[in-house]
């Protein structure tokens, strides 16, 4: 059955030292978590790619605080120009040469309007002759701060949360479960429209209220997940080692629940971005006159059948940038997860 | 490329549902010619009870299916109803009403005493009816409203059945606007106190004596049908079978609604309206309904002064703001109250009190004017917050009158966009600084608009204050009331001096525009009240 | 089971009751009377309607009135529509809410695991850029704009469901899809990614390596594993979608309860807000209970019990 292995005395003599003196040697450079994170991030092409246009449009939203740089003031009214399509230059095709249907005949809408041929609009105007591009540049600003903060308590707050009632089990967590199903009962809006009466209504009291109720299906997940880690055998084994819990919870715990976090997190940025374009719609959201992508859909939406494009385009935007962040999250994710072979 | 192409796709279907439609519309008139309208309301209907009813929405139901004494109609016009006919004292403080023979949908007779009782019933206190202040020039009704009285005591009585005399503590030419209202209607004794206060609450807990009866209402829900009432003393009148009722709260779907057949009417936003301008089938409806801003003499002193009210108003453009903005068909208005809503001698009020200087648009001179006020306060720059309410058409005077007024000197505006409530607690307690506020008249008479900017009145939101102003009105309601020219001159006046002094800034006024199938033939329409009667409409 | 399951059904009516007393007296701040037209009121009417509905004691009274009140089923008379009590109105608009938001599950959800699912077992293949693109756009578009594209293009031009309206089942396909939208994508990307974890763990290795067949695996091991962040997330979802939409009502005009809740909340209609409060409340804990006996029943290495050292 079992191959014989044939030793001749060769075999014992030893090696000749100076030759191999590196075969102990690691050749590879010693890589951080976060150095070999990026090294299979990189290999990943689609989340590259992903993470550029992300990092385009925050430049594009940094831009947008100098006015200067916007075709046309955001907040300027000009309502000779209400309501105008796109139209490029020297491009003749409709939907982006100035024309629409109205009354049922296509007509040159900014020939009605009395508008000289080099006024353009890229993407149209809004009911009060307002820029739409420059409008939806300011407003990818405001909705991606909106995310990104209510993101970041997130991912603070709710994260810690989550890991420590998790890892803590027993009463502790039984306590910080209960409070979480509190907060949860009191429905969003009512929180929302008592903290518009003691902050001013603005963008800081809408993501500070974003914030407030969106962290818990983050702590809910966490702890969940972190119950069913906390009895797998590598954390028994670095408890037994004697390895502190805050230890732990950042070399073991953390990395397992990435994943789930990851994603998570891409569900926080447009529903943070949605709730606010829902303020908008019940009449609470960011005040006059500042845009942002969820006021701008919803103005959008109203008119839908006959001035399409003011919802098509910051539709369009907020859609690329969801799917520019869920590419590169999870591209993230898969650098991110230990558990990930490649 | 992908957008355009969509474009033309839509006009295909637009038009081919419109041949849809219009196909639907023919194959049911070659049927047994259905006499149903399909007609849409924004909002729930909240109650029935006449005493109670206070919207819109209530109002125009019941303007369906129950009756008063009179009835307006189309061009504001009064029509006998339960009452054949009427005659008032010389001293116009006697109101007699000769009823005809009627009945409740139930079958009992409509007599002169359901007018005592509705009417004591609305005026007592622990109705606690939002509307009752319409009776307030009956006999003893301040008494009686405030439970000093018992309500036997009201100036209503019933001489046998088909009588009601009405005494008035000072004359009131308009009185028989008011007799048409809800707050006036009949009410069934018996029926009214078996449901308790379950009364009108649904369709079976109320008897109805207009020309339908309302059914498949359950108090909560979003659909209520309207069916002939064959107890009406009209009936041979009425052509229309049924009238189907639902609320649609979004403008897009409403006319996606109407495009498909499913609705026979809609009121139109600014951009539908521009796309249906040429349209056979659009009504422009005028309403008695002018918006204003409010502005808060009590929390900022510097509207005391004129030169600062009137640079508001002249910082605004309101022919601009109407016409490019709204696009609905609103007008620019002339002042407080309404054009078109009363005229004398073939010349409406509001073009007779017209002061061109109150509405005029004129930037120059607003900056002017406010660097002048400002520099009397000693301040060299200021924040004012501009509160509107959250409907679309207060959003939009949101926005336009931000950036109008920030062009002010040293004038900062903080826009707050608040819930309808809202607006309205914040109004009463003075809680604005420029306040964008409306006025629906329920009566076509100019006294509708102009009591509310006397000193006393609650609705003067600013606390504008002219004694002389105060002495017209007072006038037109007390020693002149009898005299139509010397009353129609004191309010004229009134106007004008309301209008130099800029008390209140003319924002627009409202109209809907609405497309009506052109099978629906006879919907009466007037510009105050519940503006719809369906008594004499049909399909043809 | 049983003492755990005592002990939790205790804290979920402490948790209630907390909640009761925190709305009630939250919504004492909130701006504004309950009188749907204030301005045409007098004041000893205004005063009348106040005491009419309890507002002119003092608050704390009006917090034991209300507690005793909802122990005998009475949670008070409407604001927005006059003499309706508040348990007639959710109890006669609450259906369509229900039915909407449990057809949305449905339809979300399980397409939601499958094309998970789908995406984890194909990884790194068209399969799976295809699946993950679709419940990307499923989260990226706002449910009122894919409910304005679903009425105008499906409802109006093609003409094959209502535009708006109730009645019948047809009349619910457009919402039912305009709703389902956030829960399959919620779904669909935490499965995949779970799945692609539990894929990679040796205890689905060791299942290979004993011959099941690739099917036992996937469902009995790698689906089953994958499903304690769905459970999590799902349960929320579900009470939210189910206590209505106001704007996916709105736009098709289902007589639900999300747009009188929200309207109720901007009226300041107490009565209306705290039984809302209540509803939702009663069904969110009873779920996150019933979330945490899955979690055991899904993966028994869960100890919710005992403490853990």
């Amino acid at each position: 059955m079992a191959d014989e292995v044939k030793l001749t005395a060769k075999s014992f003599e030893p090696l000749d030292r100076s030759k191999n003196l590196d075969s102990e040697k690691i050749s590879a450079p010693n890589l951080t978590f976060m150095q070999d994170a990026w090294r299979r991030l990189k290999k990943n092409k689609s989340a590259v790619i992903a993470m550029v246009i992300l990092i385009l449009f925050f430049i594009m939203a940094i831009l947008s605080f100098f006015p200067s740089v916007l075709p046309h003031q955001p907040n300027a009214i000009n309502t000779q120009y209400a309501n105008l399509p796109p139209k490029w230059p020297g491009v003749d095709i409709n939907g982006v040469n100035g024309t629409l249907v109205q009354g049922g005949s296509r007509i040159n809408a900014y020939a009605q309007a009395g508008a000289a041929s080099n006024v353009h609009f890229w993407l149209g105007t809004d009911y009060l002759g307002r820029d739409l591009l420059s409008r939806i540049l300011t407003g990818t600003r405001i909705s991606l701060t909106v995310a990104v903060v209510a993101t970041l308590v997130d991912l603070l707050f709710g994260v810690t949360y989550g890991m420590f009632s998790g890892w803590k089990g027993g009463r502790v967590d039984n306590f910080m479960q209960r409070l979480i199903e509190i907060i949860m009962s009191i429905p969003t809006l009512v929180i929302v429209v008592l903290l518009m009466l003691i902050l001013k209504p603005g963008m800081w009291s809408i993501i500070l209220t974003i914030a407030f109720s969106s962290w818990t299906t983050m702590a809910r997940l966490t702890r969940a997940q972190t119950l069913e880690l906390k009895e797998q055998e590598y954390i028994l084994a670095a408890r037994t080692l004697g390895e502190s819990p805050i230890k732990i919870a950042f070399k073991h715990l953390l990395p397992n629940l990435s994943s789930i976090i990851i994603i998570q997190t891409m569900f926080t940025i447009p529903s943070a971005i949605f709730f606010e374009a829902f303020l908008s719609f019940v009449g609470i959201g960011i005040p006059n006159p500042t845009a942002s992508l969820g006021t701008l859909l919803n103005d959008g939406q109203k008119n839908f059948q006959f001035l399409p494009y003011q919802m098509w385009y910051p539709a369009i935007v907020l859609s690329i940038i969801m799917i520019a962040f869920n590419v590169f999250a999870d591209g993230l994710r898969d650098a991110f997860d230990p558990q990930t072979k490649e | 490329m992908k957008l355009s192409s969509s474009l033309k796709l839509g006009a295909v279907a637009i038009a081919s549902v419109a041949l849809l439609a219009a196909c639907g519309s023919n194959s049911s008139n070659s049927g047994s010619n259905k006499q149903v309208l399909n007609w849409v309301e924004t909002a729930n209907l909240p109650t029935m009870d006449p005493s109670k009813s206070v919207d819109n929405v209530s109002a125009r139901t019941l303007n369906n299916v129950d009756e008063g004494l009179l009835k307006t109609g189309s061009g504001n016009k009064v029509r006998p109803a339960m009452a054949k006919s009427y005659s008032i004292s010389k001293d116009g403080l006697t109101w007699t009403f000769n009823l005809r023979k009627s009945k409740w949908s139930n079958g009992d007779p409509v007599t002169a005493q359901d007018f005592v009782y509705g009417w004591q019933r609305t005026a007592k206190p622990s109705t606690a009816s939002q509307y009752a202040y319409l009776l307030d020039h009956v006999q003893n009704f301040d008494a009686v409203n405030k439970g000093k009285m018992a309500p036997s005591k009201l100036g209503i009585k019933a001489e046998g059945d088909d009588k009601v005399v009405v005494t008035l503590s000072k004359p009131q030419s308009y009185f028989k606007y008011i007799v048409g209202m809800s707050a006036a209607y009949p009410q069934n004794k018996k029926v009214v106190e078996k449901y308790g206060n379950k009364f009108a609450a649904n369709a079976q807990s109320a008897v109805y004596n207009g020309p339908f009866k309302l059914t498949g209402w359950t108090g909560t829900n979003n659909k209520w049908t309207l069916v002939k009432n064959n107890q009406y003393w009209d009936k041979k009148n009425v052509k229309l079978s049924k009238i189907n009722f639902q609320v649609i709260n979004d403008q897009q779907t409403w006319l996606s609604q109407y495009q498909s057949g499913k609705a026979d009417e809609i009121i139109l936003d600014g951009t539908q309206f521009k796309n249906f301008k040429n349209s056979k089938e659009l009504n422009k409806r005028e309403l008695a309904s002018t918006f204003y801003l409010d502005l808060n003499q009590q929390k900022q002193a510097i509207f005391k002064n004129q030169k600062a009210r009137r640079a508001i108003s002249m910082a605004i453009n309101k022919e601009d703001f109407s016409k490019n903005v709204l696009a609905d068909g609103a007008t620019a208005p002339k002042g407080l109250v309404s054009t078109g809503l009363a005229s004398r001698d073939g010349k409406d009020f509001a073009d007779q009190a017209y002061v061109k200087a109150g509405t005029e648009y004129n930037l120059a001179q607003a900056k002017k004017l406010w660097s002048q006020a400002l520099k009397a306060t000693g301040k060299s720059s200021m924040t004012l917050n501009l509160v509107t309410d959250d409907t679309p058409a207060g959003k939009k005077a949101s926005d336009y009158v931000q950036n109008a007024l920030s062009k002010l000197p040293g004038l900062k505006i903080e826009a707050n966009n608040v819930p309808f409530n809202v607006r309205l607690t914040r109004s009463t307690k003075g809680q604005f600084d420029v306040l964008v506020d409306g006025w629906i008249a329920d009566y076509p008479d100019p006294i509708s608009f102009s009591s509310l900017l006397t000193s006393t009145n609650s609705y003067n939101y600013g606390h504008w204050k002219n004694s002389q102003y105060d002495t017209l009105v007072k006038n037109a309601e007390g020693k002149d009331a009898n005299d139509t020219g010397k009353r129609w001159n004191d309010l004229v006046d009134a106007e004008k001096i309301l209008m130099q002094d800029q008390g209140i800034v003319p924002l627009y006024q409202k109209a809907q525009p609405q497309l009506l199938k052109s099978k629906v033939k006879g919907v009466e329409y007037f510009t105050t009240g519940a503006q719809f009667d369906f008594s004499h409409a049909y399909i043809k | 089971m049983a003492k755990y399951l005592g002990k939790r059904i205790f804290y979920l009516l402490l948790t209630l009751f907390i909640v009761i007393t925190i709305t009630f007296f939250l919504m004492k701040l909130l701006p504004g009377t309950p009188l749907t037209n204030e301005q045409k009121l007098s004041p000893e009417q205004r005063e009348l309607i106040l005491k009419q509905y309890g507002l002119t004691k003092p608050v704390w009274q009006q917090y034991l009135i209300y507690v005793a009140g909802i122990f005998h089923g009475n949670f008070g008379t409407s604001f927005q529509f006059s003499d309706q009590a508040v348990s007639y109105l959710i109890s006669s608009r609450i259906g369509p809410s229900l039915l909407l938001g449990l057809q949305a599950m449905i339809v979300g959800v399980i397409p939601g695991i499958l094309f998970g699912a789908l995406g984890a077992i194909k990884k790194n293949t068209w399969v799976d850029t295809g699946t993950t693109i679709v419940s990307i756009l499923g989260i990226s578009i706002p449910s009122f704009v894919l409910a304005v594209l679903l009425q105008y293009y499906v409802g109006l031009k093609l003409g094959w469901f209502p535009i708006a309206d109730w009645g019948g089942f047809a009349y619910t396909v457009l919402p039912t899809l305009a709703l389902a939208a956030s829960p399959f994508a919620d779904t669909a990307r935490f499965i995949r990614t779970e799945m692609v974890d539990v894929l990679n763990s040796d205890y689905i290795e060791l299942a290979t390596a004993k011959g099941l067949s690739r099917m036992q695996v996937i469902f009995h091991h790698a689906l089953r594993n994958s499903l304690i962040p769905v459970v999590t997330i799902i349960g929320p979802l579900a009470v939210n979608i189910m206590t209505g939409s106001m704007v996916i009502e709105n736009i098709f005009s289902v007589p639900g309860i999300g747009e009188q809740f929200v309207k109720s909340i901007l009226t300041n209609d107490y009565p209306t807000i705290m039984a809302v409060t209540i509803v939702y409340s009663v069904m969110l804990m009873v779920v996150l209970l019933i979330t945490d006996i899955i979690y055991g029943v899904i993966d028994p290495r869960i100890r919710l019990t005992g403490k853990s050292n």
